[in-house]
């Protein structure tokens, strides 16, 4: 009985010697793992979405490969409202290797705004869920999260319509010019159409004019909107109802009284 | 003249039994050491239970060893040996909280999952639990039953 008893004895400490050694040399290979963040980039697909890149440096110094490194980002509204969520997998980053993965995340503006119209024209904050997981040596996975919350910038902040001037175009109408002016709050450019339809307090249709817009990230727009109407049709008071058409989103209508 | 003979075989056979408890209590202290050193230090500021809890897991399984090292040759080392294996298990899983571990470093949450680590170690301890219960029963078996084979020895008495 004495040689099996020894032998598991030898295996045992085998065992643990192999099971402490590997143990420690992962251990010491996740500090030898850096990871750097790069700029965010912001872009559009074409699917008219708001696609937001950031780049995220891994360099793997340790002594074994990574598997299932993933990372996941999850956006909400203060409401709890899911405005997005996106994950990039990348199945094993080699012992040695430097590479640079891009975690995309695409946020629909059009569907944001279809929750509400508060994002078109308020700054708000977003709530965001970031979580990163990976498995060190096919061994032992490892994840680490953070809540933090990213302002967000709104695209026609401060929007507004000025009120109309009238000048005699010929004897039935008016020449009718409309200054429109916002700030673009948000990190990406607002490029499109604006129309407005003007109405008289009868809810009738007097006129419609339609302009381009072009406003850079955080930058102010101002221009003017130009349309003819009927002298007769022409009340003191009424509504504008203007409709936005632009590359990443169309709204409208958004109701702005006059007068 | 026997008795002063029995005495200094016991003494000296006690003197070898401290000396080897001595070497070996010294050598696992100078792994850890070496462990903590290259391994472990680093990690010591992110948690800091870390060095207590592996320190008070050296003092008692080193203090177990030893014992176990001077009762050699009696049914209680293989009593320590059990006890030192039922203390692998129990602590291991005492201070890896059942193999998830969660810290918190300011507003970043991290979780290990060591539950393979903690199987495979649970694995090893009840391997050494058998190794200790395997030699107590041989040791009570030699102990109880006369040799089957007469040495040369034997056969003249």
């Amino acid at each position: 009985m004495n040689v099996p008893i020894r032998m598991i004895g030898l295996a045992t400490t085998f065992f643990w010697i192999f099971l402490i050694a590997f143990t420690a040399t992962v251990a010491y290979s996740a500090k030898d793992l850096q990871f750097s963040f790069g700029e965010l980039q912001v872009g559009g697909d074409s699917h008219n979405n708001l696609v937001l890149s950031l780049p995220i440096g891994v360099v793997n110094q340790g002594y074994y490969d990574i598997d299932a490194f993933n990372i996941s980002t999850y956006i909400t509204d203060l409401d709890g409202f899911r405005i997005t969520r996106g994950s990039t997998f990348t199945p094993v980053i080699a012992k040695g290797g430097n590479i640079t993965i891009y975690h995309n995340v695409t946020l629909s503006i059009d569907r944001l705004l279809r929750h509400g119209r508060n994002y078109l024209l308020n700054d708000t904050t977003m709530n965001v869920n970031e979580s990163v997981s990976m498995r060190l040596a096919n061994f032992i996975p490892v994840q680490a999260s953070a809540n933090f919350s990213i302002p967000w910038g709104a695209p026609l902040y401060n929007f507004e319509l000025g009120d109309p001037t009238y000048s005699p175009y010929n004897l039935t109408h008016f020449s009718v010019v409309v200054p429109i002016s916002f700030e673009n709050h948000a990190s990406f450019d607002v490029v499109g159409n604006v129309q407005a339809s003007m109405y008289n307090d009868a809810d009738m249709q007097t006129g419609t004019g339609q302009t381009t817009i072009n406003a850079a990230q955080h930058s102010s727009f101002n221009g003017l909107l130009e349309f003819y109407v009927q002298m007769s049709n022409v009340t003191p008071t009424g509504r504008f109802e203007v409709n936005f058409q632009t590359s990443l989103f169309d709204y409208g209508p958004l109701v702005i009284p006059y007068g | 003249m026997a008795n002063k003979n029995y005495l200094q075989r016991n003494l000296r056979s006690i003197v070898l039994k401290a000396a080897k408890a001595t070497l070996k209590g010294v050598l696992f202290y100078m792994i850890y050491f070496l462990v903590w050193t290259i391994v472990l230090a680093p990690f010591a500021s992110m948690l800091p239970w870390l060095q207590l809890s592996v320190e008070t897991f050296m003092a008692i399984y080193i203090t177990l060893m030893v014992i176990g090292e001077l009762t050699s040759g009696t049914i209680y080392q293989y009593f320590f040996g059990v006890a030192r294996s039922l203390f692998v298990i129990g602590y291991l899983l005492l201070t890896l909280q059942g193999g998830l571990i969660g810290m918190t470093f300011e507003n970043v949450n991290l979780l290990v999952d060591l539950r393979l680590f903690l199987m495979m170690a649970m694995l090893f301890s009840l391997l050494g639990l058998a190794k200790s219960v395997l030699q107590a029963i041989n040791y009570m078996s030699e102990k109880s039953e006369p040799p089957l084979i007469l040495t040369p020895r034997d056969a003249r008495n």
